[in-house]
């Protein structure tokens, strides 16, 4: 597992983008994050400016997580569907795929029953798109470069300074 | 698993701080988290309980900036070490790309250490990671304290592999810094040396006409990646033929859910027990309604045929012709007076307070079917 890195492609996320937007606006949802479930944010549509995603995306995986190793001891293999309710603003979350979360904020001007609907349709969308991600052959090298690391080592004495 | 997300041109890394309870995991990430610059950190989340040990994970975004057009991104995380939440502990270590394990050099930890050393075998084990292919530093933590074994002695039981080590007083920050440098040279170099999930058909011809924005885009991963360029543009006409094909049917279907009520009967079956109240599905042969009966079924105008439960009357549409002569004023006549008998039942008894609508409905709605049917 460890030997794949995941890399994404502009047009891939383009795709992913375009299905999060159709999604938003159908089920008038405020944005939606869609999650790798190590905690990596893969992208995110939606009013999402005043929200610390990466910490979220963070959060997220880690209560799904969480939730997959509470199913696991009551007998199931995961809750595919998880939904925090708030005074105004509620989370829907639903797993994409087998790697992926895909995370909606709305609030009461919408219903949780229409997010479920075109969460549930963009989630098969998406699923698809992560099936081709993931056929594709580990044949080749598109890690980084001798100079990336190169670079990034001189970068840390700047950074890390006592 | 290292993520590299060419869209928002940044790649990001999961580094775990490992290691038995209370030998300085979450120290190491404060101190980073107060030394490194507010440009290049984000906020530190911790996940722990009122008495301040950590319950889930600490969490630390760092940001080292941008390289070859990249953002370098590292998530820094710390386990629980206590040893009952080796639930919680396993879930962080997934998906890490290197590991900082923090020991307490005190001599009566040594112990705990072995323990929680084997413990991080058995939980990547669990995972398929080999702990041999992981990037890995040792931290010899406290080392300020009276109690501290000397580092040959740490080496020889916890360090049996060789990994990078340093000695580190997470408190006042001696070797934090080092080990997090450390660490993250050893995951870009793995990362380097790892095989990534590319297209096949991305190594195919290179010839293949690339649309308006692959140039660009290429000419990025060409600072980062080694092959990708050549294949990116079959990877985009695989990927591109879809929506522009798919996104009508797919709009079509959405619109049709975003109204549900156009696909459904205008009015559900009344629950009434009248003899001629069809059953939940209509026979092929029923009826079909002009769309001046359809606008009748609903009992307010601009309703959308969606009535409270308690509210449902006897409709038109509810009714099958008793002949196939019977005409619509016929039919009028007959919705008519079920509703009258309907009420007069109401009137007179029987409470049912699934079906007890007030007096005010029941008369209001009357009205509204004399004033639409004419009939005195």
């Amino acid at each position: 597992m460890t030997d794949d890195n995941l890399v994404i492609y502009e047009e891939e996320i383009e795709k992913i983008d375009s299905i999060l937007a159709r999604m938003l606006k159908g089920a008038e949802a405020k944005c939606a994050l869609l999650v790798d479930k190590d905690g990596h944010l893969i992208t995110r549509q939606g009013f999402t400016h005043s929200l610390d995603t990466t910490a979220l995306a963070a959060l997220l995986a880690g209560s799904f997580a969480s939730t997959k190793e509470i199913a696991r001891l009551v007998g199931e293999s995961e809750f595919s569907v998880l939904f925090h309710q708030g005074k105004k603003d509620h989370i829907h979350m639903s797993i994409v795929g087998d790697r992926s979360i895909l995370a909606v904020i709305f609030d009461d001007r919408t219903t949780i029953g229409m997010v479920r609907l075109y969460a549930k349709e963009g989630a098969t969308e998406l699923a698809k798109i992560f099936a081709t991600l993931k056929s594709r052959n580990t044949t080749e090298h598109a890690g980084l470069t001798d100079e990336f690391a190169a670079s990034a080592g001189d970068k840390l004495d700047d950074i890390f300074q006592d | 698993m290292v993520s590299i997300n060419y869209a928002t041109r940044e790649v990001t890394c999961k580094i775990v701080y490992y290691g038995p309870g209370l030998s300085g995991k979450t120290t190491n990430l404060i101190y980073v988290h107060k030394k490194v610059p507010a440009t290049s950190k984000g906020k530190m989340i911790s996940l722990a309980t009122e008495a301040d040990r950590t319950l889930y994970f600490d969490f630390l975004p760092i940001n080292i900036g941008s390289i070859n057009g990249f953002a370098a991104k590292f998530q820094l995380y710390t386990v629980p070490g206590q040893v009952y939440y080796n639930a919680t502990r396993k879930l962080v270590l997934r998906g890490a790309d290197g590991l900082v394990f923090v020991a307490d050099s005190q001599a009566e930890k040594m112990d705990e250490n072995i323990e929680s050393l084997t413990n991080l075998q058995e939980n990547l084990e669990e995972y398929g990671y080999n702990i041999d292919e992981m990037p890995i530093v040792i931290q010899y933590n406290k080392r300020d304290l009276p109690g501290a074994l000397s580092v040959d002695e740490l080496n020889a039981k916890l360090n049996p592999r060789g990994w990078k080590w340093f000695e580190g007083e997470a408190v006042n920050g001696r070797g934090v810094f080092d080990t997090l440098k450390m660490i993250i040279k050893l995951v870009l170099e793995k990362a380097k040396n790892t095989r990534t999930t590319t297209s096949a058909a991305r190594s195919a011809p290179a010839s293949k006409p690339a649309p308006a924005q692959a140039p660009v885009a290429a000419q990025q991963s060409a600072a980062i990646g080694t092959t990708a360029p050549s294949g990116r543009p079959t990877a985009v006409e695989t990927t591109a033929a879809a929506p522009g094909g798919a996104m009508p049917q797919r709009e079509a279907a959405y619109q049709a859910e975003a109204s549900p009520q156009a696909a459904e009967p205008p009015l559900e079956h009344n629950v009434l027990p009248a003899e001629s109240v069809s059953g939940p599905t209509e026979p092929p042969d029923a009826p079909i309604q002009t769309p001046a009966e359809e606008s009748m079924s609903r009992p307010f105008p601009g309703s959308t045929g969606k009535i409270p439960r308690r509210e449902r009357r006897i409709t038109v549409s509810d009714f099958q012709p008793a002949s196939k002569d019977e005409d619509i004023s016929a039919l009028r006549s007959r919705l008519n007076d079920e509703n009258e008998k309907l009420q007069q039942d109401e009137g007179s008894g029987m409470p049912s307070p699934s079906m007890a609508p007030s007096e005010r409905v029941v008369k209001k709605k009357r009205g509204f079917f004399k004033r639409l049917f004419g009939v005195k």
